[in-house]
């Protein structure tokens, strides 16, 4: 990393932790000093940031190698939700009734989060072999195929499961508990959902940098025709990209699930806010990503604890979008991008 | 004089036979199936009912799909913009027209005309947005923005009182020469000319100068712009032209169904325009037209149908979306010019053993030929 880069990176990241620790303060004023409602606020947007983390990742990584921007990410997120849902409870209908097979709930719910993530991943790989690959010369058409995906997939998941949304009824341990910090109860699951979301961001920083795949993805990132010229088959490493990318927004679909329940609105949802934070982060930079979910949650989360109630009520939910129209506008390249 | 007439009608004679066929069209169908294009007389009021009236309906429906995919392939096939943000034109010009009539006390025929002008003073300004937005951001970045810019006003109406929120509200009264439910005829031949006068000023703007410079700015913005153009306001004028078609598409429908909802400025009324322009050929004066008039008979017909395999019963209106994306895919795979490209080029390779002498013929397929 040269000296350039790295002032511009550092420019990036100090404006990252002012803006950042203006919210905090923000909260912080808004709660009057007590801590408890301040915790909540915090709680909350780490929270949301994780779980656009999970969309988001794979979005970043699929984009940084293949230029692919891949529109169905929301409905793999979606998907992973109802898998979840489905393979958790008994009722209604569905594909399959596990409550006989494994009858303890937790456990019942690691098994619910594989099969999410063997679907979303068995989805992915179909989606890049069958349909993407012979549009890679065509960068309009991908964008028209999986928003085409998209639409069709949401239209499965109506099919199998019908547009009555679901709210998860299922009670298990970590869903369940409550601790206490300064006075106030707090949802274990919302920290189980905040460890989840730092624990892959670890995950996949370590499979980017410290293994042989993460070696020749970032490669591939820098200049796919070299990679393939040293005799490395940098299509195979598309396919598994992009498998990961879906896999992880499935699995990110079902470890929300208990929280958000599976619904058809879920996929657009989260993926305009997903793009507006891989945007933000900057095109194709992993650690922007993370840097900018944390950001765009705790933007989030300030914004509902100060206005809701308000005549601005409408605001924290296009915050994210919002944020996305401004970024783009203003610095197209994201907090951490490269000039493209 | 004369001569310049009779070479107008030469070339343009199908367009003018489809134009002289959709006049007489609601009185083909009411002479064909025995009932009155105006409607049934039930006591002193006139219903709207009958199946010249149903078909009526229909072609409203199907000319108000076709302005938008026109309006859509404009900036999309014509101009080589990507742009996700189609259904903020159409909801702005709907949702204007509804709010002027609806909510507040100025009289029928004045809240129209300014739900109208207000309607298309909002796409215009959005337009605007959109435009010196394409100043600085291209291709994924500009369809991301411009989705992001419908999806805020999707989100934000959602929520709107003074709207409804989701539920929208419907429009109650209207000026009888325009009201579908006091003539469906007149309102028929409101939406016909609108159609007919966008596809006419679409040609002419496409074989225009102007048109010559955004086929150039689709096939090659950066040459363009070194040969000397201002690419920047032929792009913007591209969008506002479609910003308007867009608007007042949203205006006719509005009207039609006299309701209004958030779902006018969903995503759906991107994708449809952007698959019909697709299904029918990028870039092309009738595919977009075809695309429509295709997708949507097909949709309006199997909406009611029901297929029965063994003893399961599946609605058709249930398989739509599946059917939507599966054409869209394989359209996409497989004929990424549409129906009116791929014919096109079928009919050239058809006739290139007579066509070696033409001028456009590469040297390539010569020595083919040879």
């Amino acid at each position: 990393m040269n000296l350039q880069t790295l002032l511009k990176n550092n420019a990036s990241v100090s404006a990252m932790i002012v803006i950042i620790t203006a919210l905090l303060a923000i909260a912080l004023i808004d709660a009057g000093g007590d801590l408890g409602s301040f915790g909540i606020t915090l709680l909350s947007g780490l929270f949301q940031a994780m779980l656009l983390f999970l969309v988001a990742s794979g979005l970043s990584i699929i984009f940084g190698l293949m230029d692919v921007l891949n529109l169905a990410q929301g409905a793999f997120f979606m998907i992973g939700a109802y898998i979840a849902y489905d393979l958790q409870h008994a009722e209604p209908g569905g594909l399959f009734d596990l409550t006989t097979v494994v009858p303890d709930p937790n456990l019942r719910f690691v098994v619910a989060l594989m099969g999410a993530v063997a679907v979303g991943g068995a989805l992915g790989v179909a989606l890049e072999r069958g349909l993407l690959r012979p549009l890679y010369a065509r960068p309009v058409f991908q964008l028209v195929m999986t928003f085409g995906v998209s639409l069709v997939l949401t239209e499965i998941i109506k099919f199998i499961w019908d547009t009555t949304p679901y709210s998860w009824t299922e009670t298990f341990g970590v869903r369940q508990g409550t601790f206490t910090l300064f006075d106030q109860s707090f949802s274990t699951y919302r920290l189980f959902i905040v460890g989840m979301g730092f624990a892959l961001i670890a995950a996949i920083a370590l499979l980017l940098r410290r293994t042989r795949i993460g070696i020749i993805i970032r490669a591939g990132v820098e200049d796919s025709e070299m990679v393939e010229a040293l005799g490395i088959n940098v299509r195979a490493v598309f396919t598994l990209v992009f498998t990961l990318g879906c896999a992880v927004a499935a699995l990110g679909g079902g470890v929300a699930a208990p929280f958000l329940g599976a619904s058809i609105q879920l996929g657009n949802l989260y993926l305009l806010q997903a793009i507006a934070v891989v945007v933000l982060g900057g095109m194709g930079s992993y650690e922007g990503t993370a840097a900018a979910a944390i950001l765009v949650g705790l933007a989030r989360s300030v914004a509902e604890a100060t206005m809701i109630g308000t005549s601005f009520a409408f605001v924290p939910s296009i915050t994210p979008i919002l944020l996305l129209i401004l970024v783009l506008l203003v610095r197209p390249s994201g907090l951490f991008g490269s000039a493209r | 004089m004369s001569s310049k007439l009779a070479l107008t009608l030469r070339t343009n004679w199908l367009p003018a036979l489809i134009l002289i066929a959709l006049i007489v069209f609601p009185h083909l169908v009411g002479w064909l199936t025995d009932s009155s294009p105006f409607g049934m007389q039930r006591g002193a009021r006139v219903v709207m009912t009958g199946r010249s009236v149903y078909w009526q309906s229909v072609a409203i429906e199907v000319f108000i799909f076709c302005i938008l995919a026109m309006s859509y392939n404009l900036v999309f096939g014509f101009s080589g913009v990507v742009t996700f943000g189609h259904a903020l034109f159409f909801g702005a010009g709907g949702y204007s027209v509804a709010i002027l009539l609806e909510r507040t006390d100025l009289h029928d025929g004045q809240a129209l005309l300014i739900g109208i002008l207000l309607g298309l003073g909002l796409c215009a300004l959005f337009a605007l947005i959109m435009g010196f937005a394409s100043l600085r951001l291209r291709g994924v970045y500009f369809a991301i923005f411009t989705l992001a810019l419908a999806e805020m006003a999707f989100i934000y109406t959602n929520g709107w009182a003074f709207v409804d929120g989701e539920t929208g509200f419907s429009i109650s009264t209207l000026p009888d020469w325009i009201n579908p439910t006091v003539s469906r005829l007149n309102y028929y031949y409101v939406s016909l000319a609108l159609f007919a006068f966008s596809f006419l000023a679409i040609r002419r703007l496409i074989y225009s100068p102007t048109g010559a410079v955004l086929l150039a700015i689709r096939e090659n913005e950066d040459r363009a712009q070194s040969i000397g153009y201002a690419t920047f306001s032929y792009k913007l004028f591209a969008i506002l032209v479609s910003a308007l078609m867009a608007g007042s598409a949203g205006i006719l429908l509005a009207l039609l169904n006299k309701t209004v909802s958030p779902a006018l400025l969903g995503v759906g009324y991107t994708l449809e325009p952007l698959l019909m322009t697709i299904i029918g050929g990028i870039g092309t004066f009738s595919g977009p037209i075809i695309g429509a008039v295709g997708l949507h008979l097909l949709n309006s017909q199997l909406r009611d149908s029901v297929i029965t395999i063994g003893s399961t019963e599946i609605a058709m209106a249930d398989l739509w979306g599946i059917i939507l994306g599966g054409i869209f895919i394989v359209v996409v795979l497989i004929f990424p010019q549409g129906i009116v490209g791929t014919w096109a080029r079928w009919r050239a390779r058809r006739s290139r053993p007579q066509a070696a002498d033409q001028p456009g013929v590469t040297a390539a397929q010569e020595s083919q030929i040879a």
